[in-house]
């Protein structure tokens, strides 16, 4: 197969896979516990594989997500933009830091997507400052080791 | 033949390329703005939801697969157990309607009393859950009819019990429903002992309503039962939204803090009715 064709498969069965993971039905008491995966997806793509996404991609599976889950149109589209570019202009110097430096940048991209979120939703009306969602992007961070050796197992098994 | 550097970084510069984030950035804007004022992105946004809609069915599948299974395995005892309750049930309501004829002709000859035309007749439509938001704090369902079934935005939803919410987008085979419990939503209602009206507003927790509007001598006590007032010409009149819970009074504030247990269990709704009045 085509070796382009087949990044983008691989590429957008990894998104789809984290927006599926965003919005499946979860039993009552894990269901506040939801992970922003998409975002965890770009920002290692962004990082580490450049090659497989763009901000154009990016954009266009934040828009999924938010076509699915009922928010804003455009309000995870432009955050998940957004993180893609910062993400990918620092690329270099993220990927020689040791896992627990590359676990506190994750931290600082998933909290401005985190604050970007909360500005926009001040805007539009109602703005609900929740403990769950620090939570959740603590517990992001906290996996992100186990999160990023799947998807370069992933990836060495699809891609090469 | 094998890629310079330079070429090489200019692959990847193309695809994070500042102009193409400040244009998405712009019309993500765009979007979000046409998106909250609800205008002309309306259409747009119910096409691209309903070709979502796969994707959004095949992740709730296994859920509701499991719901009709459960009918399917309950053992033939229970089947009859529950056939006979729902007899008696059905027998109760029936005597019950009896009693509604009678009343609503009453209220008919009186209208004609009066010279006014009586209040315009609702159709009922059925219509089952899809899914619920995942998003914290977004008190949203998706419902599987939508305006191919001739559903219309705003249409009222109610279950067996109560007023559940209020119809806010259409995606063609489903739409999506704000709840009545969404920080969002604004009820307007009526206090049935008293005929005192008010505005119900969700407080982003499934079991509790919030009046916050009523001066502290209003006639109102705990248990009072309230119902939609019609006033605002989206819920229809009558139906019943919720009892009242509790009353507190602080000092200073010279308004009522008023909490609303609802009727309908949000949290676990199966099935729902969607009302459309006939204009």
């Amino acid at each position: 197969m085509n070796k382009s064709i087949r990044n983008l498969i691989f590429t957008w069965s990894i998104i789809l896979l984290s927006i599926v993971l965003t919005i499946i039905p979860l039993p009552d008491l894990i269901n506040s516990f939801r992970l922003p995966w998409l975002m965890m997806t770009v920002i290692y793509f962004s990082i580490f594989n450049v090659a497989l996404i763009g901000v154009l991609s990016a954009w266009l599976s934040g828009l999924i997500l938010d076509l699915m889950a009922g928010g804003l149109m455009g309000e995870n589209a432009m955050i998940l933009s957004i993180i893609s570019y910062l993400s990918y202009r620092f690329r270099f110097q993220i990927r020689v830091y040791p896992i627990w430096q590359i676990m506190v940048v994750v931290l600082l991209f998933l909290s401005l997507g985190e604050v970007l979120s909360l500005w926009i939703q001040g805007v539009s009306g109602t703005m609900n400052l929740s403990v769950i969602a620090w939570i959740n992007i603590s517990i992001a961070v906290i996996i992100w080791p186990i999160f990023m050796g799947f998807i370069q197992k992933m990836e060495s098994v699809f891609l090469e | 033949m094998p890629l310079n550097p330079q070429q090489r970084i200019n692959r990847f510069e193309k695809n994070y390329s500042a102009y193409r984030l400040i244009i998405v950035i712009i019309l993500s804007s765009v979007l979000m703005y046409q998106d909250y004022q609800g205008t002309y992105t309306v259409k747009l946004r119910s096409y691209l939801s309903a070709s979502l809609y796969p994707i959004q069915y095949l992740i709730n599948l296994p859920n509701n697969l499991k719901k009709s299974l459960y009918a399917n395995f309950l053992n033939k005892e229970e089947i009859i157990a529950q056939n006979q309750e729902l007899k008696e049930e059905n027998l109760n309501l029936k005597s019950q309607m009896q009693q509604i004829y009678r009343l609503e002709s009453e209220n008919k000859r009186l209208y004609e009393l009066f010279n006014s035309k009586p209040k315009a007749e609702n159709t009922y439509l059925f219509a089952d859950i899809v899914s619920t938001s995942k998003i914290l704090n977004k008190h949203q369902i998706i419902i599987n009819r939508g305006s191919r079934d001739g559903i219309k935005l705003g249409s009222s939803i109610v279950n067996a019990e109560g007023i559940v919410g209020h119809v806010i987008r259409d995606q063609i085979f489903a739409s999506e429903v704000l709840l009545i419990s969404d920080l969002e939503h604004a009820i307007p209602i009526e206090i049935v002992r008293t005929g005192l009206r008010s505005i119900a507003i969700g407080t982003g927790e499934f079991n509790k309503l919030r009046i916050n509007t009523l001066p502290i001598n209003s006639d109102i006590k705990k248990e009072d039962i309230i119902i939609t007032s019609g006033l605002g010409g989206r819920y229809p009149e009558g139906f019943p939204v919720g009892t009242i819970k509790e009353i507190s009074r602080e000092v200073g504030n010279p308004f009522l803090e008023v909490e609303i247990l609802p009727f309908a269990n949000l949290k676990t709704i199966n099935e729902v009715w969607v009302i459309q009045t006939n204009e």
